[in-house]
């Protein structure tokens, strides 16, 4: 089966296939009217309205003193930029929500690989626990922001149960270190979220074909040896899905550290959308615009990297 | 087995021990697995899950630090039923599918419609428009921006606004998964309909559409799941205007400002995600045969 | 094709950049124009309104406020009001929604001159000119906040919050402390002495944060009154000049000293309330809303034996006043005239005819001479209401921006951030906050 041509590989340039390929064949004038172009209209019109044309505001906004305190908005310039750039505000929040990004990608896709890997065959107990396993998907990150925090309080219930294994009273303030409530939260994201790249993981587990693993199996490949040569690669396509979403879309990261600590403690997890919010209830909407098209284009620079990365590691399929 | 040539010794060869496979082990593991599941679900899923439980269960002056103790009585009756009105659970629950249904009906008929000659058509400016069209999986819409249009058009507010704001942020989801999705349909199932004289939106109803259901299906869980669960945008756009389960949850956990209502809070968190829940139950299966055909092909 | 796009794109946002011009928000033809010296017509408070609905927008600690005043004014009048709550923070979700155009009737708001000009009030806010109940007020508080540059924009319907020391009686009397601390030294004396006798003196909510801020503020009491904060305001004295980072300092050498709560890095609203009340801590410096909470935990009885107020100052009891969101109320120019009257008809029969029922269902002290405070309200809000008559304006009272403060405090509180840097963050968003306004000299 070679129809694995998913078009995301167009964005990071390479050539589109040219006539000749077996399969995929050239549309003669003719064909072109079985395929009309104004099918496409309806969901562009609707993608240009509701989400190109807000970005392209966003751009402009950014150019402009745009705030509460007076109803006459003028063109500024770079001003914006260059004061935020100046003030180092930005580019901690920038670090941070990175740092949070990439963590999010690695936990949530390590946590998720191990429980397809774990759940794999179909029997009842396995079924029953891939559902348990959704229920933080499902549930609300609001929710499970509310619930960690119940949990992870000085006098929560983690505490209480450590303090249970260990036999003395345990007060560590899970959410209030500077240094690793970060790696805290990111754990919490990746538990909301694990259940979905499992499935994903399961799909692309389910997709390797039997006779592969057959042949490996005659060949006397342990088990170790048969993942790391054989299915690791073949996953290559749910890999690529599960990082590049757990990492760009966690760039936007906002309600489950907003539930849990607020950006707190002293700001060390207070992520770029965050920064946002706060700088926009401080009348500064300019200035929160900005920061918004900072944001955009960091995540749109990073895509093409990471989705390169993860194209060319299908290709070798 | 290469080796120089030996004169063969009429010794036994010792018997090989099958190798076993992951996935299909025997022996040990086999039996261990079910062990190791359930431990991980106990552990990973179960306690939180068993708190919020508990705590849904108790009175509001047990309920202030929320641990693993069962409550002396179960409160779960007068909990729910002031969560229910306090939170305005039905409200909010036809808000929500006020919302979500045509917003995911929505984009899903566009969406198709337009992965199908997305996927059909292959020249230049079809890459450039499909660049575009998925661009929104992974930028970040500007929430901003979004209600200032919205002001524009006179929609801010309004149940149709939001509905196009959803559709707006999904559509390119859809478009990702459907598009991969047509491509490994064969062309010869439309070339035959379109030689019975089927125009092109006969083709798509009777033929590609049918076949789309697997992928459709894991595209609208997932759809589903964000807009249920969103409160960010909701809150710009449609907040204190119209009733949402996540926008109520906001309510109600606020409602209780010096002692944290946890009892409620987790009541509701309960009564929120139960219909998700049974709708995941039941369309299991499906929905990893959607994934399967949908995402890592 | 790419380059059809790029030009349309470019297109699309000159055309924006030229209707962008003006602020999208602004209600369109129809809206009252505003003007200080407009008269205001004031409706009768009975009149009918049926077929009228309005929407006040309350704070999480605010929203029941409106309760029996809206019960009331939809029994007389005919009129709905709902009362829909902004989750915290709730200043940036009002300001966030009011940007995009969305705005309410009647929304609870701090009075202050920087929170009014935050919401924009000549442009968003109704004038509360010739208001028939001012006359009935306070002389001291007729004109003490809610307006800015000579127009009264915000009603002030509770007594504003003062900052100063609660303090448990019964952890007094246990320690020999028989006389109120008269300045600040002795304040910190009666701290020392208590600390050496094994009991934690302060306590401090580093975990929520927005109290840390009110240490500092009652230190600046005496330089408020001498003109601090308008010299701050030209850009005459800054956070980092020695008086307000002194203040700063002073208070991180008392947490090193060990004066306050060893959770103070964690400590929550919750947990302050619970420690001032079981005497686990003697005194701590907090607002109005903290004394609310306290109330929601235990009856008048027991409040008026256990815990007292007393304001403090560097030379003495001098309170710092901060008229928060709880205290007032700001009508919005929603472009519905009938809306907008009804809206001033629901505060006259809040402040006017209503007043009585509404400070016996809140339980709270009377602003007006005519209408006496009921007998239950508790001792310690009597006391803060006194101290109203010779206190000084806080930084939010009388600062033309309100910079996060608290929230720089917080992370020094963390250990992340010395005194120095509070107060250069400080002044930087002080700086950029003014010059977003327009403020001269910044």
């Amino acid at each position: 089966m070679t129809t694995r041509t998913h078009s995301l590989r167009r964005t990071v340039g390479s050539p589109p296939r040219t006539g000749g390929a077996p399969r995929a064949r050239r549309l003669g004038v003719r064909q072109r009217g079985s395929y009309p172009a104004s099918f496409l209209v309806p969901a562009f019109a609707v993608l240009g309205l509701f989400f190109f044309l807000p970005t392209i505001y966003n751009f402009v906004y950014a150019l402009t003193s745009w705030s509460s305190f007076s109803s006459s908005i003028h063109f500024v310039g770079l001003q914006n930029f260059t004061d935020l750039i100046s003030s180092g505000t930005l580019f901690r929040s920038l670090r941070i929500t990175v740092t949070y990004a990439v963590l999010v990608a690695v936990f949530q896709n390590v946590f998720g690989l191990l429980l397809a890997l774990l759940l794999e065959r179909d029997t009842r107990v396995n079924r029953f626990a891939r559902v348990m396993f959704f229920i933080p998907v499902i549930m609300s990150a609001l929710a499970v922001g509310y619930v960690f925090q119940a949990i992870l309080k000085p006098t929560g219930a983690l505490n209480t149960i450590l303090g249970d294994m260990l036999g003395h009273a345990v007060t560590i303030p899970w959410l209030g270190n500077t240094t690793w409530t970060l790696v805290v939260i990111t754990l919490i994201h990746a538990w909301k979220w694990m259940g979905l790249s499992m499935l994903i993981y399961l799909a692309g587990l389910k997709t390797i074909n039997d006779d592969v693993l057959e042949a490996a199996r005659l060949d006397g490949a342990s088990a170790w040896t048969t993942f790391r040569d054989i299915r690791f690669p073949l996953l290559a396509p749910a890999i690529t899905f599960n990082v590049a979403t757990a990492l760009l879309g966690s760039m936007n990261g906002f309600d489950v550290v907003q539930a849990t600590t607020g950006g707190g403690p002293a700001r060390s997890t207070e992520l770029l959308n965050i920064f946002i919010f706060r700088t926009f209830g401080q009348g500064l909407f300019a200035q929160a615009t900005t920061m918004s098209l900072v944001l955009f284009l960091v995540v749109a620079i990073l895509a093409f990297p990471v989705i390169r990365v993860l194209r060319k590691r299908e290709e070798v399929l | 087995m290469t080796g120089a040539p030996t004169t063969a010794l009429p010794v036994e060869m010792p018997q090989r021990k099958p190798r076993v496979r992951v996935g299909d082990r025997h022996g040990p593991w086999r039996r261990l697995q079910p062990v190791v599941a359930l431990l991980a679900v106990v552990a990973l899923i179960g306690v939180p899950l068993w708190i919020v439980v508990v705590t849904a269960g108790k009175s509001q002056g047990e309920a202030l630090n929320p641990d693993l103790t069962l409550p002396s009585t179960w409160h779960f009756g007068p909990n729910f039923s002031e969560v229910w009105q306090q939170g305005r659970v039905p409200m909010a629950f036809f808000g929500s599918l006020l919302i979500m249904v045509p917003a995911v009906i929505g984009v899903l008929v566009l969406g198709s419609l337009a992965s199908w000659i997305l996927a059909r058509r292959k020249s230049k400016a079809m890459a450039v428009l499909y660049a575009l069209a998925i661009s929104g999986i992974v930028l970040p819409p500007a929430v901003v921006t979004i209600v200032l249009l919205l002001r524009q058009l006179g929609l801010a507010g309004t149940a149709i606004g939001m509905i196009g704001v959803y559709m707006g942020m999904y559509m390119s989801t859809v478009i990702f998964f459907v598009t991969g999705f047509v491509r490994t349909v064969p062309i010869e199932l439309e070339e035959a309909a379109r030689i019975d004289g089927a125009g092109p939106v006969r083709v798509f109803r009777t033929v590609i559409l049918p076949l789309l259901v697997p992928v459709l299906s894991t595209a609208t869980i997932l759809i589903c799941l964000y807009v249920w669960n969103d409160v960010f945008y909701a809150f710009f756009v449609v907040g204190g205007r119209l009733d949402t389960l996540p926008l109520n949850l906001f309510q109600v956990a606020s409602a209780g400002l010096y002692l944290n209502n946890w009892h409620l809070i987790f009541a509701y968190v309960i009564l929120m995600s139960l219909p998700l829940l049974i709708v995941f139950t039941f369309a299991q299966r499906r929905i990893i045969s959607g994934i399967t055909s949908g995402a890592v092909k | 094709m790419k380059r059809y796009l790029t030009a349309a794109a470019a297109i699309v946002a000159v055309g924006l950049l030229t209707t962008a011009c003006s602020d999208p928000s602004i209600t369109g033809p129809g809206s009252s124009q505003s003007s200080g010296t407009a008269t205001v017509q004031w409706p009768d408070a009975t009149a009918s309104l049926s077929g009228v609905t309005l929407t006040i927008w309350a704070a999480q600690n605010s929203n029941t406020t409106p309760k029996a005043v809206v019960a009331a004014f939809e029994k007389a009048t005919g009129a709905k009001v709902n009362i829909v709550t902004i989750p915290d923070p709730y200043e940036q979700g009002v300001q966030t929604k009011v940007a995009t155009g969305d705005k309410p009737d009647l929304a609870f708001w701090q009075p202050t001159g920087s929170m009014l000009t935050a919401l924009n009030a000549p442009t968003n806010l109704q004038p509360l000119t010739g208001a028939p109940w001012i006359t009935n007020l306070n002389p001291a508080l007729q004109d003490m906040t809610g307006i800015l540059k000579g127009t009264r924009y915000a009603a002030l319907i509770t007594s504003p919050a003062v900052e100063g020391v609660y303090y448990n009686k019964d952890v007094f009397a246990a320690n020999g402390i028989t006389t109120l601390p008269k300045d600040w030294n002795s304040f910190i004396a009666d701290a020392r002495a208590l600390k050496a006798a094994g009991q934690t003196p302060l306590f401090e909510m580093g975990g929520d944060r927005w109290a840390t801020q009110w240490w500092v503020q009652v230190q600046l009491a005496d330089a408020a009154k001498s003109g601090l904060w308008d010299k701050v305001n030209t850009g005459k004295e800054k956070f980092t000049d020695p008086t307000i980072l002194d203040a700063i300092k002073t208070y991180k050498s008392l947490i090193d000293e060990g004066l306050f709560n060893k959770d103070i890095a964690t400590a929550n609203f919750a947990d302050q309330g619970a420690a001032l009340l079981s005497g686990q801590a003697a005194m701590v410096v907090q607002v109005n809303s903290f004394f609310s909470e306290l109330q929601a935990k235990t009856d008048t009885a027991t409040l008026n034996k256990k815990i007292g107020f007393f304001p403090i100052s560097p030379s003495g009891n001098t309170g710092t006043f901060i008229p928060d969101q709880s205290n007032a109320l700001v009508a919005f120019k929603t472009g519905d005239a009938k809306r907008e009257a009804a809206a001033r008809q629901l505060l006259s029969l809040w402040m006017g005819k209503g007043y009585p029922a509404f400070i016996k269902d809140l339980n709270t002290v009377s602003l007006e001479t005519s209408v006496p405070s009921p007998a239950t309200v508790p001792q310690a809000l009597l006391d803060v209401n006194a101290s109203l008559a010779n206190s000084v304006g806080s930084m939010q009272a009388l600062a033309v921006a309100n910079p996060d403060l608290y929230i720089y405090l917080a992370d020094m509180i963390q250990g992340t951030t010395t005194p120095e840097q509070v107060a250069q963050q400080t002044q930087d968003q002080f700086a950029q906050l003014a010059k977003a306004q327009g403020v001269a000299g910044f």
